[in-house]
This record gives C-alpha cells, structure tokens and sequence, in this order.
C-alpha cells in the first residue's frame, strides 16, 4: 500500500483572501476618505467662522464710520462750526452764477434770486407750474 | 471543574445582561433625556439683532442713525489670572485695572463688565488679549442710538431709552416699524465656546426695522430753530415755540421750541425741558381766536361783507363786566375787527350766534379734540360746552379767552382758513419703509365754507398792513396774512397774572395759493408790559423765518396788496 507522502496542510484560499483583503482596504481607504472630508468640513467652516467674523468686522466698522460722517456733516454740527468760526459763508458772485432763466429781483430788497423761474405769466397759461411743495 | 466553568460563565452573562439593560436603558429609554442635557452643553441658539430703523427727513437725510457698539462681558471660567487680564484690558475700557480686576474675579460665566464700547476700542482688546494669549473676556454686539444735529427737532424724533425701545417722540410712536423682528441661529459650539459651522443648525435671519421718513424739512427747520433760539434769547420768555406747515397737505415742515434738550444726553435733561410744547402745552390763544367767530358767522350769514358793528369806542359793558379794547373805534366793517384786533366787535359778533352754533364751530375747527399728531403726550386742550357757560363765557371766548388749546391745534385751526375751509389732520410719517407708499391722510372736516375762509383770509392781510397789529410780521415781496395773539397768563390761583403775557402770531403766505402755514409762540417774554404784544414780539419771528423760508424754497415773489396809510389798497408789483 503506497502511503500518501504529502504531509498534511491546509490550504489558503488565495481568492477568497484576496477579496476579504480587497473589500477591508476600500472600507479602510473610504473610512479615511470620510475622515479626511470631515476633516475638510470642519477647516472650512473654521475658515468660514473667521471669515464671518471679519465681515461683521468691517461692516460694523463702516457703520461706524458712516455715523461718524453723519454726525460730523450734519445740519446742527455744521451750524456749529459756522458759529464758531470754523466755517465761513462765501456770497456767491452774481457774476460766477451761470442762470439757465432770467434772474427775478425782489423787490422792494433788492434780492437776486439764485435760482429763478420764469412768471407764470410770461409763459402763458398752458405751461407747466412748478409745485414748491417740498 | 465544569462547575466551575458554568459558575465563572454564569457570572459573566449576568454581568453583560446588567451592561446591555443599562445601556438599553441610558440610549433607549433615557434618550429624551441625555439629548436634552447634550444639546444644553453643546448647542445654543444665538440671537441675531434686528437694526433699528433709521429716521430721515423729507428729503432723506438723516436724523437718527444707529452707531454699532459691544458689550464686554467676561466669563468667569475662563480666566486663570484676573490681575493679568484686567491689566491688558483695562486701559480699552476705560476702567481702572483694580476696579477691573475685582469684576473679573468671579466664577460666574456670564459678568458684564462695560456696555457701549466702542468697535475700535473692542476689537483692540481682543487683539490684545490674543497677543498675550489670555481669554475671558468676550464681545456681544449692540448698538446705540445717535442723533446727529444733537437738539435740533428732538421734540420731534424723541429719544430710545435704555431697554432699547422708543420713550419718548416718534422712536416711541413708531416704535414698532423702527424695531424690526430678531433672528436667530442654532449653533454648536466646541469646549472653547467656539461654533462648529458643520453643525450650523436652523437659522431665521433678521427682518431689520423700516426707516422712517417724516414730512420736516431740515432746511426749514434750521431756520425755525435758529430764529426761535433768537427770540430766546433776546426776550428771556419761559418758552417760545414756532410751527411751520403746509396748509393744503396739514405737512408739518419743522417744529422748534425752547428750552429744548440732546437726546443723545436725555438722561441729563431735566424734565421740563422734555416737554413736547407743541402738543402737551395748553395755552389761552387771545385774539388768534378771532378768526373762529369771524368765519363761523360769515359762514352763517351772520356777517356779511357790509356789516358793520359798533365797538363802543373801547369800552362795552356787558354782564356786569366791561370788555376793553386797545384802542377804541366807532363802527368797523368784519375786516376792520380783525385788523385791529377789537375785542368787542368779536365778542358782538358772538352775541348774534346762538351758544350750540358758536360750540360746534369751535369744535368742528378741532379744539377740545386731539389733532391725532402721531406723536405722544398729546392733549386735547379744553372748551367749555354750552351748558357750563355763564353770560360772559361766549364773548370772552370769542376773543379767546376761556378757552385753552394746544399749538398745534391752532395751526391747523389757521391752516383750514388757508385751504379754502378744510380741517386737516396734521401729518408727520411721510413714508414707513424703503419704497413704501406715502400715507395719505384724508381731510377731517369741511368747516366752513370756501368763500367764508377766503374772506377772512383776505381780512387777515390786513392785520399786517401798517394800520394792523402786526405791521412787523410783514414778508417782504409776499403777501402775507395772519393774526397776533396776547394773552394774558393764567394764574395757577385763579384769575389771570399782571404784566404777564403769552403772545402768537399765527400767519400764511402767499396769500393767493398759501404754501407755508406758520405760528410764533412767545410765553412770559420779559419784556415791559408796553412791549409785550403778539404783533411786537412774534410776529417780527414770523417774518424773519417767512423771509428765510421764502428765498430757501424759492417762492417766486408776487405782487403785493398794500394797505395804504389812508386805508386805500393799491396794488404794487414786487418786482
């Protein structure tokens, strides 16, 4: 009787470990994947967070800034300076006023108008009047 | 040994089972639960702050802005070295670093330590903090209120008190289209108190408040309150008060009063000073008053244009009591009354009303009822009904006595005498919103007719000629009409005070096509008894801001009716 001379083994089922193998590292490498957008994920909004925050920033600096103007080109401050010496009031030459319509004096002061329209009598009935309800 | 086994075994299953009951219990059972108490730990919901509305004028510019600023607040936690902190932070708060100190020293999480910091000085801080790597202290954004031409108009825009909501003016009346609606964010946050963005949760923005665009012009005014600063001064009176308005819309263009107070100081006022004069100050209005009685009885047909009344040469025994005029006159046609201002033949004049008739004039002129001025604190003054009267009671109102009203009432009073005898209720929100539409406002009452207001209202040019009270209230280039007031004070005793005197002058130009309604109040001028006249002390106000309003709107100079010495009217050209 011939004995079997192979020793006993058992054998690997390289296929079958292979696409274990195959299967855990696309698992491993999509876990990482994940991570790594996660990851992403969070650094942009971190980035997004400062970003934020820098507009808020510069938009409530500009609103300041606005409210700075503002206060500081108002009626009142102007009236301010103008009191105090700060600013001065130029009369404006009749010369260096360029008039689109003749200039109505009024009388009996004498007073040339700056900005003049023309009678409504000269321009007849039909001509548009001009409404001073400012 | 198998027993053994099966014992060790046993042991463990019973251990597992207690594990896997727990933690079936902790995430099934408990799970409402544990959610809550992470969401508490992790998530918050953070306000997003509405902005406040501006406030513009007619023409947009603006009158209340909003300055962003922060509140510093520290949290308590975080801060290892409070001597450390407060000596880097101090010097951007204003703040002494041992009274720094001592707030920071504190365990609590949320201690304000500074309100209305300013972004610059904020955001230094922080930067400085960082530098020196210390934490603590924090910034929460806010904002406050400003005014930029400080006292100018605040009777108008009112103030916002500290709990951000309008106190006081328009802030309060419009308070809730100025507010807007707070959004929100929910957040969460890591163990520094940083926000996790990916985890941004539900988000509401904010819906910001609608600017507000009220009927003053800025331009008038600025005239209006430099010439009532004027008179202030020159004549000392406890207060003085001027209107202007557009008689044919009831728009009130500017409204200036004195003592006045900044409502970016309001909590330096005194209290007085706050006042809305304009509406909450009621005043006896003398021979202003005359304009009722004239146009109610020439509405009546009463009066007419060829009647004439016997003014008893100045002095009328009437109930008892003598009725006195300035100077004394014979018999005076209705425009001549006016013009002189002849106390008897308007109270003459009264006596051929019957009581009910004469009440309802004054009432449907809109005395004794809130004008509906959108502003707070308005009064409705007092008139006395028929029934309360005694024998004295109509004749003295008929030259305003007897009856107290506000300025505003009598400015729109005036303004019905100006637009052909239509009430107006006086409008000041043009607009509530960006490309909103204009809210109209329709006409309260026809009160008398057209041609009895156009009567008077030619009867009042001549109370600025140089035979009327008030030659001084003259425009120059303008026809103007109007009529002065001198009332004497009433005492908080009874009867009235000597000597002392509320004088008005309350007008319109140009007299064909009215554009600029206006009245001057004077209260207690300390000016001689012989001085102290409403034709003396307002109307020059009147004139000098008719002048500035006229050359500042541009209105075209007309011909001018005058009244000649004689008393003849002759026409000349103002140009």
């Amino acid at each position: 009787m011939r004995a079997n001379r192979r020793r006993p083994s058992n054998s690997i089922e390289v296929n079958f470990l292979a696409r274990w193998l195959v299967v855990v590292l696309l698992l491993g490498l999509g876990g990482i994947f994940f991570v790594y957008l996660k990851n992403q994920q969070h650094a942009v909004g971190d980035q997004t967070r400062v970003v934020e925050a820098a507009l808020r920033e510069v938009e409530a600096k500009n609103e300041a800034l606005a409210a700075k103007i503002t206060s500081m080109t108002s009626r009142g401050a102007l009236q301010r300076r103008l009191d105090d010496g700060y600013l001065h009031l130029e009369a404006i030459r009749d010369t260096a006023i360029a008039r689109v319509t003749p200039a109505v004096p009024a009388e009996p002061d004498g007073v040339l108008r700056t900005a003049s329209r023309e009678p409504a009598s000269r321009l007849g009935p039909d001509a548009p009047q001009r409404v001073i309800n400012r | 040994m198998g027993r053994r086994i099966g014992l060790v075994c046993g042991f463990l299953v019973l251990i597992f089972t207690f594990f896997a009951w727990r933690l079936i219990y902790l995430q099934v059972a408990q799970h409402d639960y544990f959610s809550l108490k992470a969401a508490e730990k992790h998530e918050t919901q953070i306000p997003i702050q509405a902005k406040r509305g501006r406030i513009l004028d007619r023409n947009g510019e603006e009158l209340a802005v909003n300055i962003p600023v922060q509140t510093v607040y520290a949290d308590g936690t975080h801060i290892h070295d409070p001597a450390a902190v407060a000596a880097v932070a101090a010097p951007f708060l204003e703040m002494s670093v041992e009274e720094l100190t001592e707030k920071l020293t504190t365990k609590r999480e949320y201690v304000v330590i500074h309100k209305g910091v300013s972004e610059e000085n904020a955001r230094a801080m922080i930067r400085a903090m960082e530098d020196h790597k210390l934490h603590g202290l924090y910034l929460q954004e806010g904002s406050v209120r400003s005014y930029p031409n400080g006292e100018m108009l605040c009777d108008v825009l009112g103030y916002v008190g500290p709990n951000g909501h309008g106190a006081d003016g328009i802030e309060k009346t419009c308070d809730a289209s100025l507010m807007g609606q707070d959004g929100f964010r929910r957040i969460e946050h890591d163990r520094k108190g940083l926000e996790i963005v990916v985890y941004r949760g539900q988000e509401q923005l904010p819906e910001n408040g609608s600017d507000i665009r009220l009927s003053i012009d800025m331009g008038l005014q600025a005239i209006a309150e430099h010439e009532v600063d004027e008179a202030y001064k020159m004549n000392h009176p406890a207060s003085a008060t001027a209107i202007l308005a557009d008689p044919n819309t009831g728009e009130i263009l500017a409204l200036a009063s004195r003592p006045n107070y900044d409502p970016n100081k309001f909590n330096k006022a005194k209290p007085e000073d706050m006042r809305n004069r304009a509406i909450s100050d009621i005043y006896e209005p003398g021979s202003v008053f005359k304009v009722v009685v004239t146009s109610a009885a020439y509405n009546e047909g009463i009066v007419d244009d060829k009647t004439r009344i016997f003014c008893e040469n100045g002095h009328f025994s009437y109930g008892g009591k003598v009725i006195k005029d300035h100077h004394g006159s014979g018999d005076l046609s209705i425009p001549e009354i006016l013009m002189k201002s002849s106390n008897i033949g308007a109270a003459k004049i009264s006596l051929r009303m019957k009581d009910q008739m004469f009440y309802d004039y004054v009432r449907k002129y809109g005395f004794g009822t809130r004008t509906g001025i959108p502003l707070p604190g308005e009064i409705p003054g007092q008139v006395i009904p028929p029934h309360r009267w005694d024998m004295l009671t109509k004749t003295r109102m008929a030259f305003g006595q007897s009856i107290s009203v506000t300025p505003i009432q009598m400015v729109m009073a005036m303004s019905a005498i100006a637009n052909g005898g239509k009430l107006l209720k006086p409008k000041l929100v043009l607009s509530k919103g960006e490309g909103s539409a204009e809210l109209e406002e329709a006409p309260v009452a026809q009160v008398v007719k057209r041609e009895s207001a156009n009567y008077v209202a030619n009867a009042l040019e001549k109370v600025v000629s140089t035979q009327g009270t008030a030659p001084l209230a003259r425009i120059e280039g303008y026809r103007v009409a109007g009529k002065t007031g001198t009332a004497q004070k009433i005492s908080p005793h009874g009867g009235y005070l000597p000597g002392r005197y509320i004088v008005s002058f309350a007008g319109f130009f140009p007299v064909n096509h009215p554009k600029i309604m206006g009245i001057v109040i004077v209260d207690d001028a300390k000016l001689g008894e012989s001085a102290n006249y409403g034709g003396s002390v307002a109307g020059p106000v009147f004139s000098k801001i008719g002048g500035k309003v006229a050359r500042y709107l541009d209105m075209e100079p007309e011909p001018t009716d005058a009244v000649t010495q004689s008393g003849e009217k002759t026409t000349i050209s103002a140009r």
